[in-house]
């Protein structure tokens, strides 16, 4: 980001803060900012409910299912709900969830659970955000699910040929979030010290959660 | 064998997976934002959008990315649906990037 | 609500429809054959929904587990391995006991 930018002209109007206004201007976006005006001046859509809807956005990060995980790290109860049905189980946490049905898949040193789109990029926004870039890069989407070993290895992730790998291809109206293992050297930590030795990629199954420094 | 779609690539030859961490940009997470309003306004399914993106030629696929993709399949929703003029929307867009500035929108 | 077609464990056969347009059976699993994992709920056909909301029956979607041998008969891995799938009802036909080709 620019240091010293500024605009050279006054507005009447306040407008969020665009981070990358010293960046060119792309067909894409140009053709967004087209979108955008129409559908405002059409009276479709209005500026203010569009950034409300981008602070909503902004809500929904990795956190979220880490702070799940965590509770069914320290709550054999809840795991249980969680395990039957993942979106109550959010619900539960004052997680506001979008999706139809979620789904928690849990590791173990028998089960490495690990999630993909193929078609296109589902993804469990609500408890994750928007899906990273390898996510949803076609090379992800090809071969995960024909080569998984080498994908997982390509993470870092080797695991023993006495662990099953299960691929789940998440390809229609259900979305997965990954309960990855808890961390030896974690007895006792908080709920909130255990959500944060959990990376997003350990809730897609495609990191470990990390161990405490 | 049936046709398969553009989008129906699990399990095809592929290379090195990405690994950088790619920052939103503020454009798309606006795009989201309007997507995600559009979609309940107007009544739009998911299955729509992803039929959408499915009519793109293989070569557009091929060289398209995430939100791309998803601006352009909206885009052709909304031309289909009659909520944006394409033509006007063209030139919209020849004159917001003529002028190389995202002040005026 | 009308009966689930599938009961969990049941031997399936994922079928090619060969049938154009929006589908999201993709066809590297088209006739592989898994079994019933769970019961995922009744949705708008997509096939339907991809041209508009309200002009689609409602189908049951399963999630149907496939052993990775079965879908690469030259997978890289372990034995052990799987895959996980959500199909809809009619992309499915029960398949006789025995094993898996």
């Amino acid at each position: 980001m620019t240091a010293d930018h500024s605009h050279s002209h006054d507005h009447t109007h306040p407008h969020p803060v665009n981070e990358d206004d010293d960046m060119d201007l792309t067909e894409h976006e140009a053709k967004f900012l087209a979108l955008k005006a129409m559908l405002i001046e059409q009276g479709i859509l209005d500026a203010a409910e569009i950034q409300a809807r981008v602070e909503v956005n902004e809500l929904k990060t990795p956190h979220q299912a880490a702070r799940m995980v965590a509770r069914a790290w320290v709550d054999p109860a809840y795991k249980a709900r969680m395990m039957a049905d993942a979106k109550q189980a959010a619900l539960e946490l004052d997680i506001p969830v979008t999706e139809a049905a979620l789904v928690a898949l849990e590791n173990t040193p028998d089960l490495h659970n690990v999630i993909v789109c193929t078609l296109c990029s589902c993804y469990p926004r609500s408890l994750l955000g928007e899906p990273p870039a390898f996510y949803v890069s076609k090379a992800y989407r090809s071969r995960t699910v024909r080569e998984p070993r080498r994908v997982l290895r390509e993470f870092g992730l080797t695991l023993p040929e006495e662990t099953e790998i299960r691929v789940h291809d998440s390809n229609a109206d259900l979305r997965y979030v990954v309960l990855p293992q808890r961390p030896d050297g974690t007895e006792g930590l908080s709920e909130s010290d255990l959500a944060a030795l959990v990376p997003r990629d350990a809730l897609i199954g495609c990191a470990f959660a990390k161990t405490p420094s | 064998m049936s046709t398969r779609l553009v989008s129906d690539i699990g399990g095809k030859p592929a290379g090195d997976i990405p690994r950088e961490e790619r920052r939103q940009l503020f454009w798309e997470k606006q795009l989201i934002a309007v997507v995600n309003l559009l979609s309940s306004k107007l009544d739009i399914t998911l299955d729509e959008f992803r039929r959408a993106v499915e009519e793109m030629s293989e070569e557009e696929y091929g060289r398209s990315y995430l939100y791309g993709r998803r601006l352009d399949g909206w885009l052709r929703l909304l031309f289909e649906n009659g909520t944006i003029d394409a033509d006007a929307h063209a030139a919209r867009t020849a004159q917001i990037l003529a002028s190389g500035s995202r002040d005026h929108v | 609500m009308s009966e689930v077609a599938f009961a969990d464990g049941a031997r399936v056969r994922i079928v090619d429809l060969g049938k154009p347009g929006h589908v999201r059976t993709p066809q590297y699993v088209r006739g592989k054959v898994g079994v019933i994992e769970r019961f995922g709920g009744t949705y708008e056909n997509p096939e339907d929904r991809a041209y508009g909301r309200g002009r689609g029956t409602a189908v049951q979607l399963f999630r149907v587990r496939l052993r990775q041998r079965d879908i690469w008969p030259d997978y890289p891995g372990c034995e052990a391995d799987t895959l996980e799938i959500e199909i809809y009802e009619h992309w499915l036909r029960p398949e006789p006991t025995g094993e898996a080709q």
